[in-house]
């Protein structure tokens, strides 16, 4: 048995408070499930404490940024002697004197740790009510800081149990199915319940939900049999249920004005059986109020962690656009035959467009530009697949014609991934022979240095669809001077705010226009061009050019 | 995008309105597809006459309309694509595989 002791503090409102120090370690700071929670921004979630060690009491501080004060002078750990007085730094209008002495035997009876006084046995004192104020404005400063999710669900149920002097209290919220689950419960010395053991009224909570209105039952006064049962069952004597409800912008639907609706987000349910649930009109307004308060702190805290949610999701996405564009090459060999310029601009984070430059053994150049039908994520997965087997297939010395074949079957036989590829794949030798495969790709534009204009297509059909598809190279030859430019949709189906496509044959003429220029100009000036185009409209689908110019052959 | 079945004989005619694009159109043509051929329908026309544009996602919804019909025996064929859709067609060598036809009997007597 402790020495009996006792806290004796008036707070911020001017309100008279007595806490029994019955505990060896008696907590004090700004966190829901201290002894004494105190809410005020300058004090820490674990202030400090009151220790019970050797007959003797003493103040301890928990290293807590504004300090403990003992008459005045700040302590680390200090005894305690009767009538000291004890200052928390942060919450310096609050009073607090610590006295060597016992409850006087009224307080023993009542609800222990409870921070209200003694409430008279029938009706609502003007004292009561003025605690119970006092609470609802102290509750509802506490939402303004940054507290953790469980610390509000702390903070709502014991203030309501407070308020409803209860003995007992619980929290429910509705899942995404809308269905009510259990958060958490509390008793009125603030130790947290098991939610399995936590026997409730569900025909009260039910009417409270679906009904949007403050459920009060008395068991000497209630009419519903239902429900008087239950309260029988459960050995109660009163309950108070309050739905968790706020407005909230409804979305806005074509033409129709924004609208108030009710978000019900769940109930509050507290009981007693000790209380008769003599609840003054004011309690029960303040109660209501605390929930609706409530219900808009716990709708911020979750809007809050679905911000953070996102942004950790952008977070991954520009991780993976990093990956992308690194496994796009941005530098190349440049062979001593042509030059070459390349880029890919994917329209959201990565994009299903790719290109690659390899050379292999014998000299010879292969440049491919690939284009996975659909955008963002899953395009970009299966654009990093096939860029990765048309590698390593090269390398494995399979023949043009024989690479695209494997890799069409590659695609038919994920099938279920839906998706499809288009391909251009150029194979050049050093003596200006040019091979390719134009698998369901925009024809490429072979400017020669006449001005004349080819375009590359082979009628070939794109991968991913039919395994009976087949692929044959078709040849040419390219002369110094000439220029290649290969291209994904995204450059001609670019649209301006007229809907207008930018097109091939506006990108035919610039690439006449343009005979004079090195392929990175070319490049770069298409790409300007397009930009010009759109006007800054949002890019429509993700754009991929490359641009090569022959330079002198080797035979 | 509207799909607008009707039969001519032992041919489903799909009159189509509206893009045939991704979100629009790709998903209910393949649905519509899929239950006519568990249906036991077998010989299905595109009418594409009203259908202005089709973008990549639309393409895949034919290969895989087209696909879904051959192997469960039946056929499907296409009627009067716009031009800016025949083109896509063209590129996507695609006209190698579905048969394309200019007016609805010519299509009707083909079956």
């Amino acid at each position: 048995m402790q020495k009996p002791a006792l806290l004796k503090i008036v707070d911020q409102f001017g309100v008279n408070k007595t806490l029994p120090l019955v505990k060896r370690v008696f907590t004090i700071g700004r966190k829901p499930g201290n002894d004494l929670m105190l809410l005020s921004s300058g004090v820490s979630r674990d202030h400090g404490a009151i220790v019970y060690d050797n007959e003797t009491y003493y103040l301890v501080d928990k290293d807590s940024k504004s300090g403990l004060f003992v008459n005045g002078e700040r302590v680390t750990r200090c005894e305690l002697h009767h009538q000291d007085n004890i200052g928390i730094g942060g919450h310096e209008d609050c009073q607090i004197q610590f006295l060597e002495e016992s409850l006087p035997p009224i307080f023993e009876s009542s609800k222990g740790l409870s921070l209200s006084q003694p409430h008279p046995a029938s009706g609502a004192s003007a004292n009561e009510e003025l605690q119970q104020l006092a609470r609802y404005v102290e509750v509802h400063q506490a939402f303004k800081f940054s507290l953790t999710p469980d610390d509000v669900l702390c903070l709502i149920v014991d203030a309501a149990i407070e308020m409803a002097n209860a003995e007992r209290g619980c929290l429910l919220l509705t899942n995404d199915a809308g269905q009510l689950e259990f958060k958490l419960a509390r008793d009125s010395k603030r130790n947290l319940l098991s939610g399995v053991d936590f026997q409730m009224s569900r025909t009260v909570v039910q009417e409270a939900f679906a009904e949007r209105r403050t459920v009060v039952v008395k068991d000497h006064l209630e009419n519903d049999q239902n429900i008087r049962q239950s309260v029988y069952d459960l050995n109660l004597r009163s309950i108070v249920c309050v739905p968790l409800s706020h407005f909230q912008m409804s979305e806005k639907t074509m033409g129709a004005t924004e609208m108030l609706k009710h978000n019900t987000i769940g109930v509050l349910y507290v009981d007693s059986r000790k209380s008769r649930g003599e609840f003054s009109k004011t309690a029960l307004t303040l109660l209501e109020s605390l929930a609706f308060e409530a219900s808009k702190s716990l709708e911020s805290v979750r809007l809050m962690q679905e911000e953070q949610e996102k942004k950790r999701f952008e977070r991954e996405f520009a991780t993976a656009r990093e990956v992308q564009l690194a496994l796009l090459p941005t530098t190349f060999v440049q062979p001593a035959y042509f030059e070459v310029a390349a880029h890919s601009i994917p329209c959201r984070y990565v994009g299903g467009d790719f290109y690659d430059l390899l050379t292999l053994d014998d000299g010879r150049s292969v440049l491919i530009l690939g284009d996975v039908s659909g955008k963002g994520m899953s395009a970009a997965l299966l654009a990093s697949m096939a860029q990765g087997v048309i590698h390593a297939q090269f390398n494995s010395g399979l023949s043009l014609p024989d690479v695209v074949t494997s890799l069409n079957r590659v695609l038919v036989r994920k099938s279920d991934v839906q998706r499809f590829l288009t391909l251009f794949c150029a194979l050049i030798a050093p003596d200006g022979t040019l091979n390719f495969v134009n698998a369901g790709h925009n024809p490429a534009i072979l400017m020669r240095t006449s001005g004349k204009t080819e375009l590359l297509s082979s009628g070939s059909m794109l991968l991913g669809a039919f395994d009976f598809a087949e692929f044959h190279a078709h040849e040419t030859k390219l002369e110094p001077g000439d220029v290649l430019v290969i291209f994904s949709d995204g450059v001609t189906e670019a649209a301006n705010a007229a809907n207008q496509l930018f097109g091939d044959q506006r990108l035919e003429a610039l690439v006449k226009k343009s005979a004079g220029l090195s392929a990175k100009d070319i490049k770069e000036r298409i790409e300007r061009e397009v930009v010009t185009f759109t006007r800054g409209l949002p890019q429509g689908d993700d754009i991929t050019l490359i641009a090569l110019k022959m330079k002198s052959l080797i035979s | 995008m509207e799909i607008n079945p009707r039969t001519n004989g032992n041919v489903t005619i799909l009159d189509l309105r509206g893009n045939l694009t991704i979100g629009s159109g790709e998903e209910e043509l393949t649905a519509i597809i899929a239950r006519l051929l568990k249906e036991g329908q077998r010989h299905l026309l595109l009418n594409m006459a009203e259908v202005p544009f089709i973008d990549s996602s639309g393409i895949g919804g034919l290969i895989k309309s087209f696909s879904r019909a051959k192997s469960d025996g039946g056929k499907l064929k296409l009627l009067n694509p716009s031009q800016t859709a025949r083109q896509l067609l063209s590129i996507t060598g695609l006209l190698s595989v579905l048969e394309v036809f200019d007016d609805e009997a010519t299509a009707l007597s083909s079956f």
